[in-house]
């Protein structure tokens, strides 16, 4: 493989026209565990399974709250999470300062983006290493949209990212069609299913590695609780996508 | 004429406004908000330009008008002109609130007053948004007040008692607008830089309409002065 050849940095290009820098980059995203967005008319719920990198050691959090009407949820390395959300976070309360409402959604995703994609033409610099799942509520509508080490960005109906995530995918790619007209309660328990699929066969569910986040019309962002986790999770049990179409 | 670079590199600060524009009255009504502003632009004491059209379209909801320095006024809403065209660059289709642009004015107000440096204009914004009307007022200090109805320059010391007997918030499109017609008959006869040439605009559900400048109806016949009242005391 003469991949080593042109990997070094971001400013030289492969002769297939790859640059693998930002190829490396995202896998570093492909690696982080498993978080999964997914958005009805009026909510949109985030997913993710929480790694404890040893007994001693507390669960990674993985969402975060950016403003009353927008969260991200991360895949990838932490602290660049971090970078990106103090980036997201100050420009919220920026432009709450000077209009006295809420930021665009689709307007910082493209923020991020740019600065995203300003890390890969640089010599010096290396593409942030993690993609977010982006929840936000605006005038337009209800959003979700993925970001990418690459300066990329989507909006989704529903998306995973992180390691697993294509079973997730696939789950989603079966029931999406029922999302829209979800109500709360289906939407939480539609995206733990999906996470259920991308767990190992030796772990299972808790409400301690697993975190969700919703967020709604008439409803600002909210982390649920541990009994809350709880409920969903033995509710779980007894969820059958098949009932939500014969309701409709 | 000698150009001296170390005084213009000096930051002048403004003291006192040279070209200014007259009152404005703005009051709302049932579906919408209407302002009326007069076409002058006073150089001090002089009627320098009376040809002045002063509502700004800012975006297809949104009316700006203000009293006060007239080249801040062309400032101003080349600044919020900005903001309405920041969703052509971000390919959004997200298009600012008049309650967005009545906060920016706010926010750009207070920092001009505390660098000493003001915008030296009570500003007006007016606007229709969600089914909801939308009127401010944003002085030279940055201080922001939304409102039914409001007034800037004299007409906040003429006009409040006609606007107060004759106009609710709940009038007529044309119950308001005369009410401001009477307001400027008023300021034309009272206020020394007022003119008689005024120009309504207004915002409703369908967006915004600016109209014609017109000549407020004056009337100079007064017996008085036709038959000069006090002529026997001169002649005595």
């Amino acid at each position: 493989m003469l991949k080593h050849l042109y990997d070094t940095d971001c400013v030289t290009w492969s002769p297939q026209g790859k640059l693998f820098q930002v190829e490396y980059a995202m896998e570093a995203v492909k690696q982080g565990s498993i978080c999964l967005g997914l958005k009805s008319s009026d909510y949109v719920v985030l997913c993710s399974l929480k790694r404890q990198p040893s007994e001693l050691a507390g669960y990674q959090e993985k969402q975060f709250k950016i403003d009353d009407h927008m969260a991200i949820a991360i895949a990838g390395l932490t602290a660049d999470a971090r970078v990106l959300c103090k980036y997201m976070r100050t420009e919220c309360l920026e432009y709450k300062y000077t209009y006295e409402s809420h930021h665009p959604v689709g307007r910082l995703v493209f923020k991020v983006a740019e600065k995203s994609q300003h890390k890969t033409q640089s010599g010096a610099k290396r593409p942030y290493g993690v993609g977010l799942l982006v929840a936000g509520i605006d005038p337009n509508g209800v959003h979700l949209f993925e970001t990418c080490p690459s300066g990329n960005y989507y909006e989704y109906k529903c998306q995973a990212i992180g390691s697993r995530s294509q079973a997730a995918r696939t789950y989603f790619e079966s029931w999406f069609h029922l999302f829209e007209k979800s109500t709360l309660e289906q939407l939480v328990l539609h995206g733990l299913s999906a996470i259920k699929k991308a767990i190992m066969e030796d772990e299972e569910l808790n409400e301690k590695n697993v975190e969700v986040g919703i967020l709604g019309k008439n409803q600002k962002f909210l982390h649920l609780n541990a009994q809350e986790l709880k409920d969903y999770i033995t509710k779980l049990e007894a969820f059958n996508p098949n009932s939500q179409i014969q309701q409709e | 004429m000698i150009f001296n670079s170390e005084l213009s590199a000096q930051q002048q600060h403004t003291t006192s406004p040279v070209v200014t524009g007259g009152s404005v009255i703005a009051l709302a009504y049932k579906g919408g908000v209407v302002i009326g502003t007069d076409t002058l632009c006073s150089y001090g004491s002089m009627a320098a330009f009376k040809n002045v059209e002063k509502i700004a379209q800012v975006s297809k909801n949104t009316i700006y008008v203000s009293s006060g320095e007239y080249s801040d006024f062309q400032q101003v809403v080349k600044e919020l002109a900005k903001i309405d065209r920041s969703a052509l660059q971000y390919d959004d289709g997200v298009h600012p609130s008049p309650r967005d642009y009545g906060n920016f004015l706010a926010r750009l107000s207070y920092k001009k007053r505390c660098k000493i440096n003001p915008l030296y204009l009570q500003n007006v914004i007016a606007g229709f948004h969600n089914g909801e009307r939308y009127l401010a007022l944003v002085d030279i200090y940055g201080t922001y007040l939304e409102s039914n109805f409001v007034t800037t320059g004299f007409a906040s010391y003429f006009c409040k008692a006609i606007i107060s007997n004759y106009w609710n918030e709940n009038c007529t499109l044309d119950q308001a607008k005369q009410v401001i017609r009477e307001c400027f008959k008023v300021l034309f006869c009272r206020d020394c830089r007022a003119h008689d040439v005024i120009q309504l605009g207004y915002v409703d559900e369908q967006g915004v309409h600016v109209e014609q400048p017109e000549r407020v109806e004056t009337k100079w016949d007064f017996n008085g002065f036709k038959t000069r009242a006090n002529e026997k005391l001169h002649t005595q």
